[in-house]
């Protein structure tokens, strides 16, 4: 049979296709090419210029992209750490196990950025319940307006914000799993510990990296918190890569040089997300 | 190694629900330490709430069970010291062969001379000797159950291997040489071997003794010759063996004689004190003979099909409505239309309400 009509069924996804996604990348790589900004806008062609100043003469956007693999590494791994403690929590048989298994989910479902601030609230310096309680003990630590402290500022939001989202993935995959090999083990006479390290650890692996990818894609992207709670300050102490090619794109009209940023950025999230893939599959499940 | 009985056993999975039903009717039983044992029975039956409630995975709603005289009914899986080999093979993924056999003796606080020799021991009997230093998660499917089995053969006085369906998973040429080797297991640790199956062949070819289940009951226990010539029930002789035995309607009409349609059959069971008069008869279809002409127990019957099995032929005939199989030889010459069927007396079983008369 001639199946050639099945391109005309195909037409429409891939019109969308073309419209949501490689219109944008293309553009976005012609743009990068161009010089447009705020006073001369238009797809003028200057080569890989902005390249070469990205590359020899912004050491910001690198900076930034350091602080962001700092923010993003740290709170993926505490966001794992917390929600598989909770999962495992409320995997087992225990008093009010619905009430927590929904309280748990709550901070996933408030809109992040109301959040924020909230939170912008509870940790201001003078006003703040957080250093009400501090200042019980004669200190009032700077939350907001510190270089170290910012950071962690965005880290306790952020963690606070996602791990329900972690904590529900491990959870499913908690669920999922057979019951044979803990009954295996509990013949062979190994405790929780022995149970967690050889039997839940080892097949939760590929439910692991599943989310632990999952949110280290969502966590490079993190932009919302820092603008609110932050602005990237105090100077460009909490400034993350998304939010300084906001500032360059958005705030100073550098649209050629924002397309750079951009470019570059995605380029290197694919090359780095799939390293990370690839070494934890290696730690976690051939190892 | 202990002996394990079940006194007055009985399990429901929901007991205080007022339309309880019994997933295991009340019983008793004794499981004669070294022994080898298959439970089988159709799925549902039973037989794997049985097993895990000698494992401790279950508790029984009514009943106690005891090892060599204690009671552990409410004692742990892990307190029992029993083995286990599920139906799929459960390996520690992240360990070597070695350490995998080693887990329940480190688990156990047992020291490293010991362990080595434990583990060299049981990796020599199982033949997994060149493969200890080997990741588990790397082995076929028949290694890892070998594995399995053998972390339940470390430990010493072991009370029993409990098998729950082990060679699903196993190719049918490896499912012989590892039945052969559970046997040769059984005799060399002379440890009880608790085999749950729902496959007549690997339960016949295994087992000393079958205990065959139903519907929450042991309806019999019994070798597998004893199993296959003197079922206990209708059930028994239609779940054992293939084809199914041939089970008729038929009246007592005497001493020891049945009429089935219009022919009297005599058989050697008793039936003189036997109040009702509609029977069954049993029979395998390996009994049935073909004769050349009319005599004492033969039947006139009509020929439907034939079908060649490879090492014999299956006849399927028909007698005043009722269907017949009949195995013979393959050299043996079949008539086309019918055949005179002989009832042997010592291989007729009689059916009283679907329970042999004995």
């Amino acid at each position: 049979m001639n199946f050639k009509h099945k391109y005309l069924f195909l037409l429409p996804g891939l019109l969308v296709l073309l419209g949501i996604l490689i219109f944008p990348i293309g553009f976005t790589v012609r743009l990068s090419l161009s010089s447009w900004d705020s006073f001369f806008p238009g797809l003028d062609f200057i080569g890989l210029e902005n390249y070469t100043r990205l590359f020899t003469d912004d050491p910001r956007f690198w900076e930034s992209f350091q602080r962001l693999s700092f923010l993003s590494v740290t709170t993926v791994f505490l966001q794992y750490t917390i929600g598989f403690a909770l999962a495992h929590i409320v995997w087992k048989e225990i008093l009010f196990q619905r009430f927590f298994r929904v309280l748990f989910l709550i901070p996933m479902m408030t809109t992040p950025v109301i959040m924020t601030v909230i939170w912008k609230t509870v940790f201001h310096e003078s006003l703040g319940p957080v250093n009400d309680f501090f200042s019980l003990f004669g200190v009032t630590p700077l939350w907001l307006s510190s270089e170290a402290l910012s950071k962690v500022t965005v880290i306790i939001v952020e963690v606070w914000q996602w791990t329900p989202f972690m904590f529900l993935l491990l959870l499913a995959g908690l669920l999922s799993l057979p019951k044979e090999p803990f009954l295996a083990a509990s013949i062979d006479g190994a405790g929780p510990i022995r149970k967690f390290v050889y039997v839940t650890f080892p097949l939760m692996a590929p439910i692991s990296i599943g989310a632990i990818i999952i949110r280290l894609i969502e966590a490079s992207k993190i932009m919302d918190t820092v603008y609110v709670l932050t602005s990237g300050g105090p100077g460009t102490s909490s400034e993350t890569s998304s939010f300084y090619i906001f500032i360059k794109g958005l705030r100073e009209f550098q649209f050629g040089y924002s397309a750079a940023l951009s470019l570059t950025y995605l380029i290197i999230m694919i090359i780095s997300l799939t390293i990370i893939a690839k070494m934890l599959v290696k730690l976690m499940i051939r190892s | 190694m202990a002996q394990i009985k079940l006194q007055n056993i009985a399990h429901s999975y929901n007991p205080d629900a007022t339309d309880s039903k019994y997933a295991l009717k009340p019983f008793d039983m004794t499981w004669v330490d070294g022994g080898r044992y298959a439970i089988l029975g159709p799925s549902g039956c039973g037989k794997s709430t049985m097993l895990n409630i000698m494992s401790g995975i279950v508790k029984p709603s009514e009943g106690r069970l005891l090892f060599d005289g204690d009671d552990v009914t409410d004692k742990s899986t892990s307190e029992r010291n029993i083995a286990q080999v599920f139906q799929f093979p459960v390996i520690y993924g992240t360990m070597t062969v070695h350490d995998n056999l080693a887990f329940p003796l480190v688990c156990r606080g047992y020291d490293k001379s010991f362990i080595e020799s434990k583990v060299n021991e049981v990796a020599e009997a199982l033949s997994l000797e060149g493969l200890l230093s080997q990741s588990a998660k790397k082995l076929t499917a028949d290694q890892k159950q070998l594995i399995s089995l053998g972390r339940g053969l470390v430990r010493d006085n072991v009370a029993a291997v409990l098998m729950d369906e082990p060679l699903t998973v196993i190719d049918p040429d490896l499912k012989f040489r590892l039945r052969r080797k559970l046997k040769e297991i059984n005799q060399k640790y002379k440890s009880t071997l608790i085999y749950v199956t729902h496959d007549q062949n690997e339960a016949m070819t295994f087992a000393e003794n079958i205990i065959v289940m139903d519907d929450g009951e042991i309806v019999q226990i019994g070798s597998p010759a004893e199993l296959f010539e003197r079922p206990k029930t209708t059930f028994v002789g239609y779940f054992i063996g293939a084809p199914a035995m041939n089970l008729f309607d038929c009246d007592a009409v005497g001493s020891n004689a049945i009429k089935f349609g219009n022919v009297e059959i005599s058989t050697k069971t008793d039936l003189s004190a036997i109040k009702n008069k509609r029977l069954k008869l049993g029979i395998r279809s390996e009994y049935l003979q073909l004769v050349k002409s009319a005599g004492k127990n033969t039947i006139h019957a009509n020929i439907e099909s034939v079908d060649d099995w490879g090492n014999h032929k299956l006849i399927t005939a028909n007698f005043e409505g009722s269907n017949i199989k009949i195995k013979v030889k393959r050299e043996v010459e079949v008539p086309t239309e019918k055949i005179y069927l002989k009832f042997p007396a010592q291989n007729c079983c009689v059916y009283e309400n679907e329970m042999l008369i004995s």
